[in-house]
C-alpha cells in the first residue's frame, strides 16, 4: 500500500467485504444487546443470524456505540504503520460512535486522527471511505470526505416505523404517521436530519414511490441499493436502474445487525453521493 | 302572532306563504319517520325524513321573524336558510327547488293561482337543473308532476290558491305511488321513494294550513327542536382562541345588506349578512362582539342575539379528544373531513387533518356544518373529504358558498378517505394534491357489512331482515348468516390475487370473538393477504373493510 494513513469506520458503513480488503479499511463494531448478551457487529453475529433473533426475540435489542478504549485500541494498532488517520462514522445525531473515536483519539499520543461526523449512516459511509482510501495524502483525503458530507443521502423506506419509533429515532407524528395504521414511511437522511418524503399503504406501490423519488435527486456520483432481509426486491430495483444508469456501478449491500435493530427487516433503501 | 289566512279569492302573499312553510314543517314533522322507513337499501342509512325536515327547518328559521308582506322576501329567506341547513341528497334537492321557487317569484309581492302554479313549475325545474344526471321515479318527478298538476288546477275557471296547492299536493302523492315503476330498486324493495314522499307531506302541510285557518298552530311547537343534535366540528385551537360567533336579525327599515356585511367584515371573520331591507340576518366570527352589537343596533332592532365563546366550545372538544395544535403546512391547504366513530376520528386527526366534521352514514352533517368547519380553518385552501355517499351533495354546496378555495375529493366511503388523506404532501399544492388523492380514493375497495333493516330483494338478491350483508363500493352483493362468510365471499369476487392488504375497521357492534372468525377467515382462505385490525367504532358497521 502506497498511501501513509489509514481510513477507519464503524460497522453501519456496511462495508462490503471485500471493499476492507480492496480499499484497506478498518472497521470498529457497535454493538447489539439482546437482554444480557452483547454481540458484535458483523463479528459474533452475521446478519442472518441477527434477523432470525430478531424475528423470533420478543424484546427488541437495544445498540451501543464502541466505547472510546475500543477506539484507541484500533488507533493505536494503525499507528505502527502509519503516520495519521481518517476515521469516518455514523452521523453524530443518530449515535455516540463519533464521540467515542474522538475520545479515544486524544488518547493516543503522537498519532494524527481526522473524525469524521459523516452526518448519514449506511454505504453512503462506505463510499465516503472510497473516497477517503483514494486520495493521495491525508488532507486530500479530509478535503474530499468533508465537501461530500453534505450530499450523502439515504432513501429508506421501511416495512414498518415500530422499530425505528421503539429505539427513540423518530416519532410516529416526525414521520408523517401520527395514527395506528400501519403505514410505509419514506425517510431520507440529509444533513443531519432524518426527514419524511411519503408514506404508503403498500409495499408493491410504496418501491416505485422510492424509485420515483430517487429520480428527482439525479444526478448522482455513487449509488447503491440496499435491504434487510429483502435481497430479491433489492435485485430488481438494481436491475432497472442499471438500465437506467449503464455508466454507473450499483453495488447491493446488505443493511447490518445495529442499522437493523432500527429499520427491522425487509427495509429497502437507495443510498447515493449527489453531484 | 299573524292574521288569520285570507284564502279564497286572495293570492299569496308573504304572511299566507309564511303560514304555509310553518304547515310544511309541522306535517312533515309529524310525520318524518315514516319517510325514514322508507329507504331503498337495507343498510341502517334511512334518515331522508330527518334530512329533509333538518333542511326544512333551517329554511323556515329566519322566515318566522318576518312580518315582510311580500311573498318574494319570505322565499328568499327560505331559499337562503334551506340552502344553509341542506343535509343529504333530498335536503340538498329540497334547497334547489326553494330556490328555484324564490328566483320565480323575485319582486312579487303576491302571487295569483297561475302564478303559484307557475312558481311550482319553476321549482321543479330549477331542481332538475342542480342534478347532474336526473333520475326518474325521485323526488325530482314527484316536484315535476306536482308542478303540473297545479298548472292544470290554476288553468280551471273556479281556480284558487287552495285549489292549485291541493292540486300540487295530490299530483304529488300519484306520482309518489309510480315511484316503483320507474325505479327497479325501488321495486325490488318495495318501498316508494322517500325523498318524494317527503316533497308530498311538504305540500300536504301547506295544504293543511291554508285551509285550516289558525288552528294549525296549534301542532307546531311540536316540529321546533331539531330532532338530532347538529353535527359538531372539533379541530385544533389556533393561537388567540376562536373568539364569538355572533348571530342576530336586525329588524328596520331600507336596510342596506351591502353596507352592513363590508362594516362587519372589518370586525371579523366567518361574515354572512344575507335578506331584505326589513329583516337583515347577520352571522359573524369575532372577538369583538359588543362593538359588532353596537354597529348593528344603529341600523334598527335587534332579534334572536345569540353570542357564543367558541374557545370554551373547542375547547371541552380538544380535551376529550386528546388533540393538539399542529405547525401551519407549508402549501397553506387544510384537510376537512366528515368521520363518525372514535376510532375513524382518531385515524384521521393522526393522518393529519386539521378539522372533522362527526357524521356519515346516519348522521348527515348540513351544508352550514361543512361551511363552518372550512371557514373556521386558518387556511384559505382546503381539501374536503365527505367519506360518504350521502354526505357529497352537501359538500358540493359549500365550494359555492365560501370564498376559499375548495378542493372536493368525492369520498364515498371511510377507505376511500382514508387512502386520499395518506397520499397528502405537505410540499404539494392543493391542486395537486386533489389529482393525487383522487387516484388513490379510486384504488382502493370498500366491503361494508352490516344487518340488512328489512326484508328486500335488491340487486337481485333475496335479503331478510337481520341477515348479514356485504356490500362492495356501496353495492349490495352478498347475504349471510355471519360475518366471515360474507366477506369471504366478497373477497373472492374482487379477487384476492390482484390485492396485496386488507385493513380491517371495527365497529362498535363487533364482538371479540366475531373479530377473531373474521381475521381467521381471511388468513385461511387468503394466505396470501396482509391483514390489519384497527379500532373504528364506527356505528351501524360491525365490520368496514379496505382492500388494496
Amino acid at each position: 500500500m502506497t498511501r501513509s494513513f489509514a481510513v477507519v469506520t464503524d460497522s453501519t458503513a456496511d462495508l462490503p467485504d471485500e471493499w476492507r480488503t480492496r480499499y484497506g479499511v478498518e472497521v470498529v463494531p457497535l454493538k447489539v444487546l439482546f437482554g444480557t448478551e452483547t454481540f458484535r457487529d458483523g463479528v459474533d453475529m452475521t446478519n442472518e443470524q441477527f434477523f432470525a433473533r430478531l424475528a423470533r426475540s420478543t424484546t427488541l435489542p437495544t445498540t451501543s456505540a464502541p466505547s472510546p478504549g475500543e477506539f484507541a485500541e484500533a488507533y493505536e494498532r494503525l499507528s505502527r504503520d502509519h503516520d495519521g488517520c481518517i476515521s469516518i462514522h455514523i452521523g453524530a445525531q443518530l449515535s455516540a460512535t463519533a464521540e467515542a473515536a474522538r475520545v479515544g483519539a486524544s488518547s493516543v499520543d503522537g498519532f494524527k486522527v481526522e473524525v469524521i461526523d459523516s452526518q448519514t449512516v449506511s454505504m453512503p459511509i462506505a463510499f465516503l471511505c472510497r473516497v477517503a482510501a483514494e486520495s493521495e495524502t491525508l488532507d486530500e483525503a479530509v478535503a474530499a470526505v468533508k465537501e461530500r458530507v453534505p450530499k450523502t443521502r439515504v432513501l429508506a423506506l421501511l416495512d414498518t416505523l415500530r422499530y425505528l419509533e421503539m429505539g427513540g429515532r423518530l416519532s410516529r407524528a416526525q414521520a408523517m404517521i401520527g395514527t395506528m395504521l400501519d403505514l410505509k414511511p419514506l425517510l431520507l437522511v440529509a444533513n443531519a436530519e432524518i426527514k419524511p418524503v411519503d408514506r404508503v399503504r403498500t409495499r408493491s406501490r410504496a418501491v416505485p414511490r422510492m424509485v420515483e423519488f430517487f429520480r428527482s435527486e439525479m444526478p448522482v456520483e455513487t449509488l447503491a441499493v440496499m435491504h434487510a432481509q429483502a435481497r430479491d426486491e433489492a435485485d430488481a430495483i438494481a436491475t432497472q436502474l442499471r438500465q437506467e444508469l449503464p455508466d454507473m456501478e450499483i453495488p447491493i449491500g446488505q443493511i447490518g445487525c445495529v442499522l437493523g435493530t432500527h429499520t427491522g427487516p425487509k427495509a429497502l433503501g437507495l443510498v447515493y453521493v449527489k453531484k | 302572532m299573524a292574521a288569520p289566512a285570507r284564502t279564497t279569492g286572495t293570492g299569496v302573499d308573504g304572511q299566507l306563504f309564511k303560514r304555509a312553510l310553518l304547515g310544511s314543517l309541522s306535517w312533515l314533522g309529524s310525520n318524518h319517520e315514516e319517510v325514514n322507513r322508507l329507504n331503498v337499501f337495507p343498510v341502517p342509512d334511512g334518515d331522508t325524513g330527518t334530512n329533509m325536515l333538518l333542511t326544512l327547518q333551517s329554511a323556515v328559521e329566519d322566515v318566522k321573524e318576518s312580518n315582510a308582506a311580500e311573498v318574494s322576501k319570505i322565499a328568499k329567506l327560505a331559499s337562503h336558510g334551506s340552502l344553509m341547513g341542506a343535509r343529504g341528497n333530498s335536503g340538498v334537492i329540497l334547497s334547489q327547488i326553494f330556490r328555484g321557487f324564490a328566483r320565480a317569484v323575485e319582486g312579487k309581492s303576491s302571487l295569483t293561482p297561475a302564478e303559484l302554479a307557475a312558481a311550482f313549475e319553476e321549482a321543479a325545474n330549477a331542481a332538475y337543473r342542480a342534478v347532474n344526471k336526473p333520475t326518474e321515479g325521485t323526488i325530482l318527478t314527484v316536484a315535476r308532476e306536482a308542478g303540473r298538476a297545479a298548472a292544470t288546477a290554476a288553468d280551471s275557471p273556479d281556480a284558487s290558491v287552495p285549489r292549485v296547492i291541493a292540486a300540487a299536493a295530490a299530483g304529488a302523492k300519484s306520482a309518489v305511488q309510480k315511484t316503483p315503476s320507474q325505479l327497479q330498486i325501488l321495486r325490488d324493495a318495495g318501498v316508494v321513494d322517500a325523498g318524494g314522499f317527503g316533497l308530498q307531506l311538504i305540500l300536504e302541510g301547506m295544504l293543511k294550513s291554508v285551509e285550516e285557518s289558525d288552528s294549525a298552530f296549534g301542532n307546531l311547537e311540536a316540529a321546533k327542536k331539531p330532532v338530532i343534535p347538529a353535527a359538531q366540528i372539533s379541530m385544533d385551537l389556533p393561537e388567540g382562541g376562536w373568539g364569538y360567533c355572533t348571530e342576530f336579525l336586525i329588524e328596520g327599515n331600507n336596510l342596506d345588506t351591502e353596507l352592513i356585511r363590508r362594516q362587519i367584515e372589518a370586525l371579523g371573520n366567518s361574515v354572512l349578512v344575507v335578506g331584505e331591507p326589513e329583516l337583515v340576518k347577520v352571522h359573524v366570527h369575532t372577538d369583538e362582539p359588543t362593538r359588532v352589537i353596537n354597529l348593528a343596533n344603529g341600523y334598527g332592532k335587534l332579534l334572536k342575539l345569540n353570542v357564543g365563546d367558541m374557545s370554551t366550545q373547542h375547547r371541552r372538544i380538544i380535551e376529550t379528544e386528546g388533540g393538539r395544535p399542529s405547525a401551519p403546512r407549508p402549501n397553506g391547504v387544510g384537510l376537512v373531513a366528515v368521520v363518525a366513530g372514535r376510532g375513524l376520528v382518531d385515524i384521521f386527526r393522526g393522518l393529519g387533518v386539521d378539522a372533522i366534521i362527526e357524521g356519515g352514514q346516519t348522521m348527515n352533517p348540513s351544508t352550514q356544518d361543512i361551511l363552518n368547519a372550512i371557514e373556521a380553518l386558518p387556511y384559505d385552501e382546503a381539501i374536503l373529504l365527505p367519506n360518504n355517499g350521502n354526505v357529497i351533495a352537501a359538500a358540493k354546496q359549500v365550494v359555492g358558498l365560501t370564498k376559499k378555495r375548495v378542493h372536493l375529493i368525492e369520498t364515498h366511503s371511510v377507505p376511500q378517505g382514508v387512502s386520499a388523506v395518506v397520499s397528502f404532501r405537505q410540499d404539494r399544492s392543493g391542486t395537486e394534491n386533489e389529482r393525487a388523492m383522487k387516484t388513490e380514493a379510486e384504488r382502493v375497495q370498500t366491503i361494508e357489512v352490516t344487518h340488512a333493516v328489512r326484508d328486500t330483494r335488491s340487486n337481485g338478491l333475496r335479503v331478510h331482515k337481520g341477515d348479514v350483508i356485504g356490500l362492495i363500493n356501496d353495492k349490495l352483493e352478498f347475504a349471510g348468516d355471519d360475518y366471515a362468510t360474507v366477506v369471504n365471499q366478497a373477497l373472492n369476487k374482487l379477487g384476492p390475487d390482484s390485492y396485496e392488504l386488507v385493513t380491517v375497521y371495527r365497529g362498535e357492534q363487533a364482538s371479540d370473538d366475531e373479530l377473531a372468525r373474521l381475521e381467521s377467515e381471511i388468513r385461511s382462505q387468503h394466505p396470501g393477504l396482509e391483514v390489519e385490525v384497527q379500532h373504528g367504532g364506527q356505528h351501524h358497521y360491525p365490520f368496514i373493510l379496505s382492500v388494496e
